[in-house]
């Protein structure tokens, strides 16, 4: 279970400070899908750094199971991260240095896993990428290293999958197949899902929709 | 981490991101390794060379006998030894020809260092002799053969024995370059010694043992044998047995260490760059690895093996990169060392290593250190700040590494300063300038045309961070600049001293009446001869009344010596006035003017007395000036002159220096039989010697100077690549919106041309001081200013970075926009 309790995030501006965020309560289930929308610059993206751990709030906290975010360094949220945590980010963010097989290794090799190619082959082959293993993320195109990146995500098995715009560098076409896969996998793994979208059709499949508008959670 | 060192390193090198570190790295150890290891065998080379000139590597000097023991215990301890004996006598030729030579006996191993030369006819072709003559022989002067009317196969008598002539005598290393009593050679056998009845005790004779071994053995033999010297017997060394290539070699050697440690800064400055930009490509790197679970300890252990392997790798081919430079150089002109330079050991590898490790901690480390603190965030917010931005810690940390490195490898401190103070004027002066002329550039920017404005709009953009880059691209030029002018004045100075004409030859003992004669000779063979100088050998006995001891002791300051003087109404040429006034001519008072040298070993200066005894006759003389001269001119110099009316009643000899080509050796035959008591001392061989030398090093200098360029390039690159990325993302935004190849391009040149020009403007201001300083306080040179270098230096740096700079970019006109927007 995800909980955040009066969330606060300020951010300094030219001698006075900007509240993006503005004391959010929230809880997400075990397994539950969520989607967070809003209007641009409402503080989505914010929200999802906070609740992934990639950042930290001003005021409040995140308590991800039995642990408290808050009370973890950064080194603390890093291995926090690595063994609960899944990301696919907009951008798609693959090392451009690293094959596809390479980028899905990395968190697992991060993890100590000693099958860590065999666990990245196979999530490439369930992304239908076996051809491309080799193939360094140049060569591929949007929805293709979207895959690998949605492989990255699974292939460490995470409890809960964190996704920025996942669609939102792709075609309406590639965008609908890259969703087939994320749900597909995530319903097999029954993770929980998080997901921060423009998209009403994408937010829609999921189970539960929060609506941000100016910091603050209007309705979800 | 199980994600090696290894794999993110292969990685790296595949994209593209290690080629300036490495190369930086590998510049660093090879400059450093490079010329540590050819300074090291150039001076074993050349301290052999000076051995040379003791004919050994030590020697005990005496006007007695010494004891065979000594001989024998050098022998038992593996030292080779050998004994000679110089003494003034009469060599006799027939009933009616004699003349007063030097003889020089010498043992079986005589010389122990360099070889004896001689040639089959007198002035013949110059031979390497593996031995002097056999018992019974003798090699004499060439001017004997006229003096004596013999040939080769005839007979001279040396006292009560008789010799054969086998050959002239031309050249022995250790002949002396004073002309004290300096009388044509003969060179005999040491057994012969007792058969001529010539040596009895109170003889005016020098003994010398000579010793050479292993450096180590010498050491406790010299120690054994320190506690057995008597008064009379000094033991001499490499230092008191060479002749005047000293200072040029010292300047060498000060300009080898100046560019090692410029090599070092550049290279220095080049890691730090490239691990900058490595570092700042890495952020996102970082971020998203952080994002998956690595924390910043994981981070900092993954980029900290890996650069200690870069480390590694780069050191090991940076030390084979020096030591092939040192061994190239050293194979091109083997033929021409007159000795062969000694292994250099394994120091030099070790001083590279230790520099790459200092220039991996303190250059490339602070950048890859703070990866570790990259934000997570940056997966979700590119526009995060990133975290390789310098701090002054970061700063503080280079100055003090550059600084340490420096002196570590130049041991000057005032070297060291020279080169800080003119990287300190750069990047002050650069800072100012860079920032007030950048911003200054809208006002002219606005109205030109849009080539112009997208110029200036892209410098003022980054502002900061072009200010930087001009401090960079002004450092990276001026240590190169400064080491071009060091070398130009170097060399110039070189050439100045040993013009083609340099005199190669003396003449002594030239009577008053014959300097008419000798000079229209000189003339008629359009040979080019310095003044004709008067000469008096005097005794030094007093000091302000107060007497100087008699001794041998040659360590002794203050004692009675002779000398040769002269008298000049004017300063001599050449001569520089330290102190005093020179006399009005016409003037008989005693007075005299001192060498600075000698006034300062009597430690008497203008005002003091000086007594002299000319023959039999006392003289007192004031001193009225302290000169200083430049000794190794090869030029007649004296250490005291007098006023020409003061030593009117005194006899007179005069003496000239002048210079003979190698074909008009056959001149001095017929001027010998001439001007038979005229003594000729030939000084061509050590000339030659000197200017073999000279060209050794000057060779060296430059193939070190090309090295250095190298580096120097390379910060050149580093700097340019450390701002492409900016700019070719937006280059890449401006041709997908239409711009033109030639306005891209053109923009681009006139940005890092306008760069390139403060740059340039930057460095020759800081490099013109920075070589006063280093000339005047290190390398002990007159400081002149180099009106050439502006052009060059300005010139060079808007060429050298505009096209660079172009070059770097040129992917954004070849490449499709889009590929190029994907790509940043």
């Amino acid at each position: 279970m995800i909980k955040a309790e009066n969330l606060l995030k300020r951010v300094p501006m030219a001698g006075s400070e900007l509240e993006i965020l503005k004391g959010i309560n929230l809880e997400i289930k075990s397994g539950e899908s969520a989607a967070i929308v809003g209007a641009s610059g409402s503080g989505k993206s914010t929200l999802l750094g906070l609740l992934a751990g990639l950042d930290e709030p001003s005021e409040g906290r995140v308590v991800i199971g039995d642990t408290d975010l808050s009370q973890l360094d950064e080194d603390g949220r890093a291995l926090f991260r690595g063994k609960h945590i899944g990301f696919v980010f907009q951008s798609f963010q693959l090392l451009p240095a690293l094959t596809a097989l390479e980028n899905v290794m990395l968190p697992l090799e991060l993890n100590g896993q000693p099958d860590a190619r065999e666990q990245a082959e196979h999530f490439l082959q369930r992304v239908e990428l076996t051809d491309r293993m080799t193939h360094y993320p140049r060569q591929m195109s949007g929805g293709e290293q979207q895959r690998v990146a949605i492989a990255r995500a699974f292939a460490a098995r995470p409890d809960i999958l964190f996704a920025d715009e996942p669609t939102g560098n792709l075609d309406t076409r590639t965008g609908s197949h890259i969703v087939e896969v994320l749900f597909e996998l995530n319903r097999e793994q029954g993770a929980t899902l998080v997901l921060v979208t423009h998209d009403q059709g994408l937010a829609e499949l999921c189970e539960r929709r929060l609506l941000l508008d100016a910091g603050q959670l209007v309705s979800g | 981490m199980s994600m090696t060192a290894t794999r993110m390193l292969a990685r790296d090198w595949r994209g593209g991101e290690l080629g300036v570190l490495v190369a930086a790295l590998i510049l660093a150890v090879a400059v450093v390794s490079g010329i540590s290891a050819f300074t090291t065998r150039l001076q074993s080379a050349l301290e052999q060379e000076s051995h040379r000139f003791l004919a050994a590597d030590r020697v005990v000097r005496s006007g007695f006998e010494m004891p065979d023991a000594w001989l024998g215990e050098a022998e038992a301890r593996g030292i080779a030894s050998a004994k000679t004996l110089t003494f003034p006598s009469m060599v006799f030729a027939g009933e009616e020809n004699m003349f007063l030579a030097s003889v020089k006996a010498v043992t079986e191993g005589y010389p122990l260092r360099g070889a004896l030369t001689y040639s089959e006819k007198p002035f013949g072709q110059v031979l390497p002799g593996e031995r002097g003559p056999a018992p019974g022989e003798v090699w004499i002067d060439s001017r004997l053969f006229a003096l004596l009317d013999v040939e080769v196969g005839d007979s001279v008598a040396v006292g009560d024995a008789d010799f054969t002539v086998v050959a002239a005598a031309r050249t022995e290393p250790d002949q002396s370059a004073s002309f004290m009593g300096y009388g044509p050679r003969v060179l005999m056998h040491y057994d012969d010694i007792a058969a001529t009845g010539v040596v009895q005790p109170g003889s005016r004779v020098e003994f010398r043992q000579l010793y050479a071994g292993s450096e180590g053995e010498l050491t406790n033999f010299v120690e054994w044998l320190e506690g057995r010297l008597g008064d009379n017997q000094n033991l001499l060394d490499v230092n008191q047995g060479q002749p005047g290539i000293g200072s040029a070699l010292d300047r060498a050697e000060s300009f080898l260490l100046l560019a090692g440690s410029l090599g070092v800064v550049l290279a220095g400055v080049a890691i730090a760059l490239a691990a900058r930009r490595f570092s700042e490509r890495h952020n996102d790197y970082v971020a998203i690895m952080k994002s998956l679970g690595a924390t910043s300890g994981s981070v900092n252990r993954l980029y900290g093996s890996s650069l200690l392997l870069l480390g590694v790798v780069a050191t090991a081919l940076g030390c084979l990169a020096g030591w092939g430079m040192q061994a190239a150089f050293f194979g091109l002109f083997a033929e021409q060392m007159p000795v062969q330079p000694g292994p250099s050991g394994l120091r030099p590898y070790i001083i590279g290593s230790a520099t790459a490790l200092t220039c991996l901690l303190c250059f490339a480390w602070p950048p890859l250190r703070r990866l570790g603190l990259a934000s997570p965030l940056r997966v979700l917010r590119r526009d995060m700040p990133t975290e390789a931005r310098r701090t002054l810690g970061d700063y503080a940390i280079g100055l003090t590494a550059v600084t340490l490195l420096m002196w570590a490898y130049s041991q000057n401190w005032k070297l060291t300063f020279a080169v800080l103070a003119g990287l300190a004027i750069t990047v002050v002066l650069g800072l100012v300038l860079a920032l007030t002329l950048l911003r200054g550039g809208r006002l002219v920017g606005m109205s030109a045309g849009s080539i112009w404005r997208l110029a200036l709009a892209g410098l003022q953009r980054r502002g900061t961070a072009n200010a930087l880059q001009v401090v960079i691209f002004a450092m990276a030029i001026m240590l190169l600049l400064v080491l071009l002018l060091v070398r130009t004045s170097l060399i110039d100075e070189w050439q100045t001293q040993l013009p083609p004409d340099t005199p190669n030859h003396f003449m002594l003992n030239i009577a008053p009446e014959e300097v008419q004669g000798v000079d229209q000779m000189l003339r008629s063979q359009s040979i080019a001869s310095e003044a004709l100088y008067p000469m008096i050998r005097v005794r030094l006995m007093s000091v302000n009344d107060e007497a100087l001891e008699r001794t041998d002791d040659r360590s002794q300051p203050r004692r009675q010596r002779e000398s040769n003087i002269t008298w000049s109404d004017t300063l001599p040429a050449g001569n520089e006035l330290l102190a005093g006034e020179w006399w009005a001519p016409d003037t008989a008072e005693p007075l005299v003017s001192v060498e600075a040298e000698y006034a300062e070993r009597l430690g008497v200066t203008v005002g003091d007395k000086l007594g002299f005894l000319i023959g039999s006759e006392p003289l007192e003389a004031t001193i009225t000036s302290v000169r200083s001269l430049d000794w190794q001119s090869f030029k007649p110099n004296f250490w005291l002159v007098f006023p020409p009316r003061a030593l009117a009643s005194y006899p007179a000899t005069f003496m000239t220096s002048f210079h003979l080509g190698e074909g008009d050796k056959g001149f001095l035959n017929s001027f010998i039989r001439n001007f038979p008591t005229v003594t000729v001392v030939e000084m061509d061989v050590v000339i030659e010697q000197v200017r073999s030398i000279v060209d050794q090093v000057s060779a060296a200098i430059e193939l070190v100077l090309a090295v250095i360029i190298a580096a120097g390039s390379l910060v050149l690159v580093a700097g340019v690549q450390a701002s492409v990325d900016a700019r070719m993302h937006e280059s890449a935004i401006l041709r997908a919106l239409g711009a033109r190849r030639s306005l891209i391009l053109g923009g681009l040149f006139i940005e890092f041309a306008a760069l390139g020009l403060f740059a340039g403007l930057l460095a020759t201001v800081a490099a013109e001081i920075s070589v006063y300083i280093l000339q005047t306080w290190v390398m002990d040179m007159s400081y002149s200013p180099s009106p050439w270098v502006w052009p060059v230096g300005v010139g060079a740096g808007m060429a050298l970075i505009a096209g660079l700079g172009v070059f770097s970019c040129r992917r954004v006109v070849s490449s499709p926009p889009v590929a190029l927007l994907r790509e940043l």
